[in-house]
């Protein structure tokens, strides 16, 4: 197979002040819309302005759970970036999610995992989440590598294998679904032991942030220096600009490839386990549901950008945050968000060619 | 200038013994610039039914812009154009075919995956086909210009040759009364080019008028029956004899005196002939082939059995036409493809299955025919380019002391003179010239350095760049470096190769010193033939 | 397994296939052309709930396709200009169109028929063919309704097209080669434009089987998958009509076997049978199951 990787990459670095601009009328205009819309369902924009602010910054549980909500999607976006730079397109952020869930659940349910000391006991199942996303991103890069098997099909088809497998995970005793007392058993996963929870920054459930906000700003910054600085992200982007080229100069370009879907998987699963042993405690279909794509968007919107991503990832999460809160207070159906969300992604991707036109001589 | 019918630095037409045809298509003061660049000024030109009308001039003389413009695939700057008396001002090719302009292009527009016959109907009709009839009418067509087709065959399976006579019935088959072929000869077998200039001829005698686009003289020779020389993108020598003014022609088109003696041409320069060495720096094995093969995907033998050893010091010529072989040797020799067979060494170490990375460490070092491709990454750096393969240098704690390489890719851009606004400019804004030169630099500067490939080094470059990379790799020579040069001009490899060994369907298929007396006994076996 | 089991499971494979089968066969015909339309999913939405609206307003089944198509063709203008004029990334673009009109049908649906309520629409009624549905055993296959048929008169049609007629040849060049195709004096872009609003008219006559020819209802998101269903048919069936169309039955018989599973009391897990067409797709592109070779110029924008 030879389908385009090259094209599949997403749009490059933009030169300045266009690549800044572009995302934030993005941004601008699907709120406008949004208002608009607000408005022809014949609510007051007041109302649901209200309600939304409530939803999203309105109590420390309400930001709290949008923070929550922006690590996933930021991890998943920075992994996106990181496969960007290798000119590789990870689709399969949803399916990392879940595999890193499953993984996640699997260990804390463990015997003995429960307890270890020194806080190994929420660590583990979290670099047991990080390296299964990791090795379902390597599936991807591995094919790609040995088979020529594009990395977005790949990672679209483990994306969706994946999300069935937690579904099946949670549907068979035989393997997550809690023992079935009666026919009401939920199908879902027993809930982990607490001391396999992530710590939460303020130790109450009130405001439950977790470990995973600083965890995602060393995470984050450690790319930035990487992608930007270090030989390793020279390598990255060599083999994304010129495969041919790059192996000329001496560059792995197989095992670029699989690192970086690796390093992109890998951030993938380690949101799954944070969103498991961080906010959900026990596994149930749908865990996954959305967060992936989304992941996938912020990832594009920052324009490869570290910062960027991080500023997305705030935006989808309170916007989603504030959403559900609009539909409960206001009645404004938080399917509006989706629309928001995917104006904002067809107008960039769109007005991504009048930025880099000038790349293309 | 002698007394012949050359009309030199005039824009004159002189009328011979074919102007009596009438004019298809004329050009009138036609010009064209790219930005600054002036490609074409002040062109007046016609073409005749009935006529073979070749194009003569070097790379780079506007040959090719010119086709172009006839093909509406660019607008003219200035001047206008007629087509049989009527203002012909195309706007893209649909609209020049549609006035009856054919164009072989020198890159083929074929779909591969797609059987010759639905190449050939393929933005044509839209409605049922009847494949059958279609393949009958084909071959009538094919059979009346002696081109042999197999409708059904699959393009991709085809030869260069076959499917270049796809390309001629696709345009023949539209009766064209301009049929344009850009360099059509350059990529093919000399028996190939034969049966090809037939072919024009019989396609001119059907009333068409024939433009070729050429420098090979004995094309012209064979089939032309009036000329035009291009210089630096004007008329330099118009021609209705060319066959007996074979001279002439060549001094128009490089603007200087044939070849003295002690020099060879090179383009429209002269390169002085290498002195032979003095005194020889430590002599040693370069590099050594020794039997390698290499077969392709599809199973054909690329490269047979080429056994080949340079000393340090030496730079040995590959003359051939392309397609015998040298990319497959580039591409083994750069560590990007494995020979099927046989064994190769730099130095002493066996590198046959040495990766690109092991093979630099060798001290070999590479300049690849594709140096867009394989040589560099446009989108980086001039500073990130030049250290390619050797970013390491500059690693502290995995990260890249930016000032260190800055400071050491200035010195580069120093020696090598490199022209460039500055170091951290991207590589593919710098011209053909200047990036040769930044990946010679990086190349030349390969630690330990014993042996240097250099395929098709100058290919696109101007005279003041060829010069100096020319000016390089002899200077690498010199100081003991064994320098394998690949080309597909003769005349270069003859100034500055020691001697030249010529490729034909993959083989070595002979060898003689780089002295111009052998110009054509090395000319002969490049077109397969035994000297 | 008793007979009667058998004759059921063939129907509702058959009928669960043909949504799958509008909708691969135009994604077929838009990725020969060399565009992939992730969006194929919200174009069968959109194409649902369109039907629906249609149906339910007009009280005609037929006017509710007329609606279905109407309703998409401004999602597949979408996604041709943004990635045919505009050269947009594909993927994200579909994607994008995807969560658009997630949003928009569901916000529609609300307004329309308020939230949560489940109004049975309008559809059509079974067009048995003579004779064949009276057939035991296979007699069940022939009691479809007349979308099924239409369904498979297209597929005939295109592959007549494909295999038959110049514009055939031109599209599937346009896909490989799209520059050969330039030179011969067509518009890419208009091959292009039309293979995707091809793809969406298509799109838009299997999401609308979903709701006013299968179920006779509109749910939120109702497709749950089905378009990237038909994208992994196309795949697994290596870009050719016929092993496509086998792709979309036996995606359709794994999807009937799920619900068959009760009855015939077999032990694989539901997850599994789900699973499969994705997995299968996976296996073949992988390289595990036949050869794939994808159009040279899939997901490459055209720069002349």
């Amino acid at each position: 197979m030879s389908v385009a990787s090259r094209s599949a990459a997403p749009p490059r670095l933009p030169p300045g002040l266009a690549g800044l601009l572009l995302p934030v009328g993005a941004v601008l205009a699907a709120f406008a819309v949004g208002a608009v819309a607000i408005m022809a369902l014949g609510v007051p924009l007041g109302e649901a302005l209200t309600a939304f602010w409530r939803g999203a910054f309105g109590n420390a549980y309400a930001i709290s759970a949008s923070i929550n909500r922006a690590v996933a999607l930021a991890l998943v976006g920075t992994g996106f970036v990181f496969a960007a730079r290798a000119g590789l397109t990870n689709v399969g952020g949803e399916g990392q999610i879940a595999v890193g869930g499953v993984a996640a659940t699997a260990i804390c349910l463990a015997p003995g995992i429960a307890d270890l000391p020194l806080g190994l006991a929420f660590l583990v199942p979290l670099l047991g989440a990080t390296l299964a996303g990791g090795v379902w991103g390597a599936l991807a890069g591995f094919l790609k590598v040995r088979v020529g098997t594009n990395e977005v099909i790949s990672t679209l088809l483990l994306s969706f294998i994946a999300v069935w497998l937690l579904y099946w995970s949670v549907q068979s005793e035989a393997l997550l679904r809690q023992p079935m007392t009666s026919s009401a058993t939920l199908p879902e996963s027993l809930p982990i032991p607490v001391t396999t929870q992530v710590p939460l920054l303020t130790g109450s459930y009130s405001s439950p942030v977790t470990l995973g906000l600083p965890l995602l700003v060393v995470i984050a910054a450690v790319t930035a220096l990487v992608l930007s600085r270090s030989i390793f992200g020279f390598q990255l982007k060599a083999v994304g600009l010129n495969p041919v080229a790059a192996a000329r100069a001496g560059i792995a370009v197989g095992a670029s490839i699989v690192t970086a879907l690796f390093l992109a998987g890998a951030m993938g699963g380690l949101a799954g386990g944070l969103m498991l042993q961080g906010e959900q405690y026990s596994l149930k279909a749908g865990f996954s549901s959305g967060y992936g794509f989304d992941g996938l968007v912020v990832g594009l919107l920052a324009r490869n950008s570290i910062a960027g991503v991080i500023a997305g990832a705030l935006l989808f999460g309170f916007l989603r945050s504030g959403g559900i809160s609009m539909e409960m207070g206001a009645s404004v159906p938080s399917a509006l968000i989706d629309v928001l969300q995917g104006l904002i992604v067809v107008t960039i991707a769109g007005a991504a060619y009048y930025v880099d036109r000038g790349d293309r001589k | 200038m002698d007394g012949s019918g050359i009309v030199t630095e005039t824009v004159v037409p002189v009328p011979g013994t074919r102007a009596a045809a009438p004019s298809l298509l004329t050009m009138n003061g036609i010009g064209k610039s790219f930005g600054s660049f002036v490609a074409l000024a002040g062109i007046d030109i016609d073409f005749a039914g009935g006529e073979v009308h070749c194009l003569l001039g070097e790379n780079g003389a506007g040959k090719s812009t010119l086709c172009n413009l006839v093909f509406g695939i660019h607008r003219p700057s200035e001047g206008a154009m007629r087509l049989k008396g009527e203002a012909y001002a195309p706007s893209g090719p649909s609209d020049a075919l549609a006035r009856g302009i054919a164009m072989v292009h020198q890159h083929f527009s074929l779909v591969n995956e797609l059987t010759v016959i639905d190449n050939l109907l393929m933005g044509g009709s839209r409605g049922r086909l009847d494949r059958k009839a279609e393949a009958r009418r084909i071959e009538a067509l094919a059979e009346e210009f002696g081109l042999a087709l197999a409708p059904f065959a699959t393009v991709g399976d085809l030869s260069v040759g076959e499917r270049q006579r796809v390309e001629i019935v696709k345009c023949l088959m539209r009766r064209p009364q301009v049929l344009i072929l850009d360099e059509p000869t350059a990529v093919l077998l000399p028996d190939e080019i034969g049966s090809l200039l037939t072919v024009c001829r019989q396609v001119a005698d059907s009333g068409c008028a024939v433009v070729m686009v050429t420098h090979k003289l004995a094309e012209i020779e064979r089939v032309a029956d009036r000329v035009t020389v291009l210089h630096r993108g004007r008329v330099s020598a118009r021609s209705d004899r060319p066959a007996e003014e074979i001279p002439a022609l060549v001094s128009a088109m490089i603007q200087r005196p044939a070849a003295r003696s002690g020099e060879a041409v090179v383009g429209a320069i002269a390169l002085a002939k290498r002195k032979p060495a003095g005194p020889r720096p430590p002599a040693g094995e370069a590099m050594q082939l020794d039997g390698v093969s290499f077969d392709d995907r599809t199973g054909v033998r690329r490269l047979d059995a080429v056994t080949l050893s340079i000393e340090r010091g030496e730079i040995v010529g590959v003359a051939g036409v392309e397609g015998n072989g040298q990319s497959e040797l580039g591409a083994i020799l750069a560590g990007l493809a494995r020979p099927t067979d046989g064994r190769w060494f730099a130095g002493g170490r066996d590198l046959t299955q040495a990766s690109p990375r092991e093979i630099t460490r060798s001290g070999v070092g590479i300049v690849p025919e594709d140096r867009h491709a394989v040589g560099s990454i446009g989108k980086l750096s001039l500073a990130d380019n030049l250290f390619l393969n050797r970013m390491r240098q500059f690693s502290r704690l995995g990260l890249i002391d930016r000032r260190r390489q800055m400071e050491k890719a200035r010195d580069y851009i120093q020696r090598f003179d490199v022209r460039a606004a500055g170091a951290t400019v991207a590589f593919g804004s710098l011209s053909g010239g200047n990036q040769q030169k930044a990946v010679l630099a990086r190349e030349l500067t390969t630690p330990n350095l014993r042996f240097l490939l250099a395929a098709q080094p100058t290919r696109g470059l101007d005279i003041g760049a060829i010069e100096t990379v020319y000016g390089l790799i002899r200077d690498a020579a010199e100081e003991g470096v064994g320098v394998l040069l690949v080309s597909s001009e003769l005349d270069e490899l003859i100034a500055v190769a020691d001697r030249i060994v010529v490729f034909y369907r993959g083989r070595i298929a002979g060898e003689y010193p780089a002295d111009p007396v052998h110009r054509e006994a090395i000319g002969t076996l490049m077109s397969g033939r035994s000297a | 397994m008793t007979l009667e089991l058998v004759a059921i499971f063939l129907a509702s494979s058959f009928r669960l296939a043909i949504p799958l089968l509008f909708a691969a066969t135009g994604e077929l015909v838009s990725e020969r052309a060399g565009v992939v339309n992730m969006s194929i999913e919200g174009m069968m939405l959109a194409g649902a709930f369109g039907g629906a609206i249609g149906a339910a307003m007009t009280g005609s089944p037929l006017l509710g396709l007329a609606c279905a198509v109407l309703a998409v063709l401004p999602v597949a203008l979408l996604q041709s200009v943004l990635t045919n004029t505009l050269r947009a990334n594909q993927i994200v673009t579909g994607i994008g169109i995807n969560i658009l009109v997630l949003g928009l049908t569901t916000l529609g649906y609300r307004e329309f028929f308020g939230a949560r309520s489940r109004t049975t629409i309008p559809g059509f009624d079974a067009w048995p063919v003579p004779v064949l549905s009276d057939l035991p055993l296979v007699g069940p296959l022939f009691q479809q309704i007349g979308m099924a048929w239409l369904a498979i008169a297209i597929i005939l049609a295109v592959g007549a097209v494909l295999t038959m007629t110049g514009l055939g040849i031109t599209l599937r060049a346009v896909g490989e080669n799209p520059q050969a195709v330039a030179k011969a004096g067509r518009s890419v872009l208009a091959l292009r434009h039309g293979a995707v609003l091809f793809a969406g008219i298509m799109s838009a006559l299997g999401g609308a089987f979903l709701s006013i020819g299968d179920i006779h209802t509109f749910t939120e998101g109702m497709t749950n998958g089905a378009g990237y269903l038909a994208i992994t048919a196309v795949i697994f069936g290596s870009w050719k009509l016929g092993r496509t169309v086998m792709a979309c039955l036996l995606f359709g018989a794994a999807t009937a076997l799920q619900f068959q599973l009760p009855a015939l009391g077999l032990g694989i897990p539901n997850a599994l049978l789900i699973m499969l067409p994705y997995l299968l797709a996976f296996l073949a592109v992988a390289g595990l199951v036949g050869r794939q070779t994808a159009p040279r110029a899939l997901a490459q924008p055209y720069w002349p």
